[in-house]
Parts: C-alpha cells; sequence; structure tokens
C-alpha cells in the first residue's frame, strides 16, 4: 500500500518512512508543498501524511487545493500546531484526521489503517472475502482459519486487490500502488506475485481479465 | 515621616508658628523702646513740675497710690543728701551722680531714673523698669494668642487643602495598585496636574516597554516550544524504532541516529538559552575592549577540526587591530554562529574565510564561502527566528542568524549579506563602531 508522505523535517520525515516501511507500506517522501502538489497529481495514494509547515507552500494550501480538484484521498494532517483552532482549520479544508506532534508510531500507523478502512468503505477492521481473511494491523492472512504465510509484495496484492472486489486492476495499477519512486519493478514482478498468491491461496482466487488485468471475483 | 501630607502640614503650621513667633518677638522690642520714651518723657514731666510747683513744699506731695510695681518713686534731698522726701521710704533709691536719665540696680530690681536739680534741692523721679517690660510683653502677647487661636483651624483647613491638592495622586495610587500584574495598559492621563504628569507619563513608559518584553518574551517561549516539538517527534520515533529493531545492526543504525537527535535538541536548547542570555534586560556582563582580530583566529582555531572533518578550508586571510567596546562571550557567540553556517553550508572542498579589520570608524568582521549561499530574496528574512530558507536539508535549528542579529543589535552594529567568494555563495559583514 502506498503513502504518500510530506514533511520537511529530515530526521522525521526519515523515521516516519522507516517506521511505516516496517508496516509493509510503500512511503514516497517529498518536503515542500510543491512536490506534494505533483505527487498528489501524479499518482494514487492510499493515503497522504501531510505536515502543515512546509516550506514554498503550506499545508494548508496543499490541503485545499487537492480537495478542490476533488481528490478524495485521506489525508491525515501531521503537524506541531496545536491549537483548537488549528486542528478545526485543517479538518475544515479537507482532512481526514489530525495528529499533533509529537505522536506514537503505533498510533500514526493504526490511523492511517483507520483511514484507509473508512476509505474502502468497510468499518471491520478485518478484510473478509469468501475463505480469505487479512488483518491489516496484524498483516496476517487466514485461508479457510489456517495462517498463510505472505511476502510484504504479496500481502500489499492481495490488500489492493481485496480494497474493491470485482474492480479489474491492470498491471500499471498495481505496480502504481506496490512500488515507490525509488524502487526499480522488474518486468514480471506483478505476475511473479500473482503466481505465488495463486499458489498458496487457491489457483482460482486471483482471475486473470485478458489484455486488461487482475480481479479478485466479487461475491 | 512618610506621609506627604503629615509633612507638607507639619512644615506649612511651623511656619506659621515660626512667622507668628518672629513678628511678636519685634513687636516686643519695637514696643518696649517706644514705652520707654514715653515713659521717660512722663518721669521729665513729674520732675519738672515739681521742680516748678512744688518745690519745697514736700507736705503737698502725698504718699504714693496704685500699684505699687507701677508707681512712681518720688524723692526728694537736700544738698547733703538727706533724704526731704520719699514717696517709698522702705527702699529708698540711692543718688545718681549726674542729672538726667540713668538706670540703675538696686536691691536686685532694675529702676529708670530722672534726676533734676531744683536750687539746692534735688529731685530724683524714678520706676521700675519691669513696667516697661510687662507692657511691651503684653503687646507681643496681643499678637501672638490670636495666630495660636487659628492655629487648629488653620491646620484643619491646610489638611483639607492638601488633601483636594493631593487627589490626583491617589487617584494614580489607585489605579496603579488595581491592575493584576498582567494588566500593561497605559493609567489614565487626563486632568493630571503638571506635577503628577511627568510621572504618570514615566510610569506609562515603562509600562509600554514591560509590555513589549512581555510579549516578546511570550513569542519566544510559544516558538520555542513549536520548534522543540519536532526534534522531540523526531527523537520519539527513533526510539520506537529502535525498540522494534529486529537486527543489530537495524538497532545500533536507529540508536546513532537517535543520538544524532539528541545531538540536534540539545543544539536547539542551547541556542535558545543564548537567545533568552541575550535579551538586553539579561545581559549583565559590563563592557570591556574586544580585539576582533584575536577573536577571529580563536574562532577560527576552535572550529578548524569541524573544517577537516567535511573538509572545506577554513582560513583567517586578514586579521588587522580592531578594537570595540562589547561583550567578548557574545561577540564570540556571534562569529562563532557566522562560521559554523558558513561550514554547514558549504560543500566538502570549498573554502571559509574569515576576516577583521577597520574600516574608517567602523570595525568589520566578515565570513565568506563559496557554499551555496542565500537567494537575494531571502537575505532579509533569514535574520527571522526559526526561518529557514526552503529547500534546506542541512540540519539547522533557523537560530543561528537570529543570534547574530541579537548580539548586533546589542552591540549597535549592522549586518549585511553579500555575495560570496568568486561571485558565489555569502559574505556575512558585521559593522561595528570602533572603539
Amino acid at each position: 500500500m502506498r503513502l504518500l508522505l510530506v514533511e520537511d523535517d529530515p530526521m522525521v520525515g526519515e523515521s516516519i518512512r522507516d517506521g511505516l516501511g516496517q508496516e509493509g507500506y510503500t512511503v514516497d517522501w517529498v518536503r515542500d508543498g510543491k512536490g506534494a502538489e505533483t505527487a498528489l497529481g501524479a499518482e494514487p495514494y492510499a493515503a497522504v501524511l501531510l505536515d502543515l509547515g512546509l516550506p514554498r507552500m503550506d499545508g494548508l494550501d496543499v490541503l485545499r487545493a487537492a480537495r478542490a480538484q476533488r481528490n478524495d484521498v485521506p489525508i491525515l494532517v501531521i503537524t506541531a500546531r496545536d491549537a483548537v483552532a488549528d486542528r478545526i482549520k485543517g479538518l475544515d479544508a479537507g482532512a481526514d484526521d489530525y495528529l499533533v506532534k509529537p505522536f506514537d508510531l503505533d498510533e500514526l500507523a493504526a490511523r492511517v489503517r483507520a483511514l484507509v478502512r473508512r476509505a474502502e468503505g468497510r468499518a471491520e477492521p478485518v478484510v473478509r472475502h469468501g475463505p480469505i481473511a487479512l488483518d491489516p494491523a496484524t498483516r496476517a492472512v487466514t485461508l479457510r482459519g489456517h495462517p498463510v504465510e505472505l511476502s510484504g509484495r504479496e500481502f500489499a496484492l492481495l490488500q489492493a486487490l481485496l480494497a474493491r472486489p470485482g474492480a479489474v486492476l491492470s498491471r500499471a495499477q498495481l505496480e502504481e500502488r506496490l512500488y515507490g519512486w525509488d524502487e526499480e519493478v522488474g518486468s514480471n514482478a506483478v505476475e511473479v506475485h500473482i503466481h505465488n498468491l495463486r499458489r498458496k491461496l487457491g489457483a482460482d482466487t486471483i482471475r486473470n481479465v485478458r489484455g486488461v488485468g487482475y480481479t479478485i471475483p466479487a461475491q | 515621616m512618610s506621609s506627604l501630607r503629615t509633612r507638607l502640614l507639619v512644615a506649612l503650621l511651623g511656619a506659621v508658628l515660626l512667622a507668628g513667633v518672629v513678628a511678636s518677638a519685634a513687636t516686643y522690642y519695637s514696643a518696649r523702646a517706644e514705652i520707654g520714651a514715653l515713659l521717660d518723657e512722663e518721669m521729665r514731666q513729674v520732675a519738672l513740675s515739681l521742680r516748678d510747683h512744688a518745690v519745697l513744699d514736700v507736705s503737698r506731695l502725698a504718699p504714693g497710690n496704685g500699684d505699687p510695681s507701677q508707681r512712681v518713686v518720688v524723692q526728694i534731698r537736700d544738698p547733703r543728701g538727706v533724704a526731704v522726701y520719699l514717696s517709698n521710704a522702705a527702699t529708698p533709691l540711692p543718688l545718681a551722680r549726674t542729672p538726667g536719665f540713668a538706670t540703675i540696680t538696686h536691691e536686685g530690681r532694675q529702676w529708670r531714673m530722672f534726676t533734676a536739680r531744683s536750687g539746692p534741692q534735688t529731685i530724683q523721679v524714678a520706676q521700675s523698669t519691669a513696667v516697661r517690660t510687662e507692657l511691651a510683653a503684653a503687646a507681643a502677647l496681643r499678637l501672638l494668642v490670636p495666630i495660636l487661636a487659628v492655629l487648629p483651624l488653620l491646620a484643619f483647613l491646610v489638611w483639607l487643602i492638601l488633601d483636594r491638592g493631593l487627589t490626583p495622586l491617589a487617584r494614580v495610587a489607585r489605579a496603579v495598585s488595581a491592575r493584576s500584574s498582567s494588566s500593561l495598559d497605559p493609567l489614565p492621563a487626563e486632568r493630571l496636574p503638571g506635577e503628577v504628569r511627568p510621572l504618570v507619563d514615566a510610569l506609562n513608559g515603562l509600562l509600554g516597554r514591560l509590555g513589549d518584553a512581555f510579549a516578546l518574551q511570550r513569542r519566544f517561549a510559544a516558538d520555542a516550544a513549536h520548534e522543540l516539538r519536532t526534534p522531540l517527534t523526531a527523537l520519539a520515533l527513533q526510539i520506537q524504532l529502535a525498540e522494534r529493531a529486529q537486527t543489530d545492526a537495524d538497532r545500533a543504525a536507529s540508536l546513532a541516529k537517535l543520538k544524532e537527535g539528541v545531538k540536534r535538541a540539545t543544539r536547539l536548547v542551547q541556542q535558545l538559552l543564548a537567545m533568552a542570555r541575550l535579551e538586553p534586560e539579561a545581559a549583565e556582563t559590563p563592557l570591556a575592549p574586544v580585539a576582533l582580530d584575536a577573536l577571529a583566529q580563536s574562532v577560527a582555531a576552535e572550529l578548524t577540526p569541524v573544517a577537516a572533518a567535511k573538509p572545506v578550508a577554513l582560513a583567517v586571510d586578514r586579521a588587522e587591530p580592531s578594537t570595540v567596546t562589547g561583550n567578548e562571550e557574545a561577540l564570540r557567540l556571534l562569529l562563532t554562529n557566522l562560521v559554523d553556517n558558513a561550514l554547514r553550508y558549504t560543500p566538502a572542498g570549498g573554502r571559509v574565510e574569515v576576516r577583521a579589520f577597520r574600516r574608517g570608524a567602523e570595525a568589520v568582521l566578515e565570513v565568506a564561502d563559496d557554499g551555496r549561499g542565500i537567494p537575494a530574496a531571502e537575505r532579509a528574512r533569514v535574520f527571522d527566528r526559526f526561518y529557514r530558507v526552503a529547500g534546506t536539508d542541512v540540519p539547522g535549528s533557523g537560530l543561528g542568524l537570529a543570534i547574530v542579529k541579537q548580539v548586533a543589535d546589542l552591540h549597535r552594529a549592522r549586518v549585511e549579506l553579500t555575495d560570496g567568494l568568486d561571485g558565489r555563495g555569502l559574505t556575512a559583514r558585521v559593522l561595528l563602531p570602533a572603539a
């Protein structure tokens, strides 16, 4: 799952990127408002972590611009501005959640999960589809109650397909959701992960729509 | 006596009393002289009338009557000195040596005496001087008594007048005591007499300056707290990453970053403290002559290891005698910040040059580098606290140049930022009034 992190402080940015990376997220990190605007226009992110005090363009302006362009990506504001008035301003400008520095890494991850869950239209934290159950918090997948060992990429791929069962995602779309900017993507990387998932979860779990992409059929 | 009113009251009443006493004394002396002349003339008339009309007819002289102390004493003696007539036979007065007026002391009392010759007989008319003293004292007392009598009334009136006169002061005192420690609004200055106005104006000036200082402090504290959040966030996150680390290598890497974070937070706190100490109200160090050339060499020597680690060529390429009157610690902080900044923003292989020299009436400190410099449009803003040039990836607090500015202000110095070495980088120039 790919996240956009907008944070101008090198140490904080690096820590969040590493911490969320450990949670299995792919994190793109930009350090100013202009960069955030560009990235938001170009890539599909599962969620955005947005600092407010940014060089070149204030975080609130980034927020308003994104909403003005009908970009409904979940946005979590992370900032040192802790006054109630600031929080209200942030939420009213279009933020989905507001987290004040300093914060706990686990809390940040939990809030990201909640944002993604709500964006996918689910209330239950565990994603269930037929015999498959996927828990984003523990990153555990079970098939008919039995644990299934998945690699980070396989987990992310399954999560992306389970987010909207029935929708067909092209290889390019899956790559966009899985890989950050600085990652090299092998030409058949997605095919390899799909193959592994079918082997572990059953051959007909993921269907190939020829010339379009992959889907997990709706039930 | 601390009450202005009591002090004024006592002084005013004292002055009135003193004036009364002086006036009474003057009256006493002038009355004494006048009464003396009057009674002398009376005695002379008595003596002459005795000589002209009653010579020898002693039998017609009745013994004196009336107040014995005021009585005029008459004595008539024959040429041998034998008393022919004594109006007061109990204590006969002695004979005067010469005719005319004389003042004699007889049996402890002073007498004024007039002596006239009437043929063979001598006529003496005398009167105790106490009569004159009493009359003069009575006159003086008549003046003093009314003054003493009206003194309580005067005191009451003066008290009332002072009370009214001091009302504006009392009003100011009430206004001052009624305000809370946080209220620094100016005191009302209308309808104040000219004597109180300067006091209130001075108080209002002080309140204004205090208000500015408080506002500055509050903003500083808020800024500082806000700025400390970011390094604290980094620390909190790095601790969690270190806790989660699965391998020793990961843990070591996290701990190294954690250490870096602590260093950064420490530096921020140190800079905040330095700024707080540089507040004009807090500056206690007396000013002393500071040799800028020696300071430049000392600071450069101190930072040489930092420069060598990068590596950046750090050199003092001009150190000419130039002395200013200032706070050496603060000036060292200023130069250290400038050189440290230059070293931070100059990439490896670059140059940083430090200069100290004198130009006209000014002593100049310069730090020039060939690093990335500061865009001309941002040069005015970099002195703001916590301001950082956009796109800066060098860690920093945004306080270094703010401290430089503060020290410069403390020394009434100017700071200029211009292009650096070879048309690149930055030159920071501090122009101080030379000693």
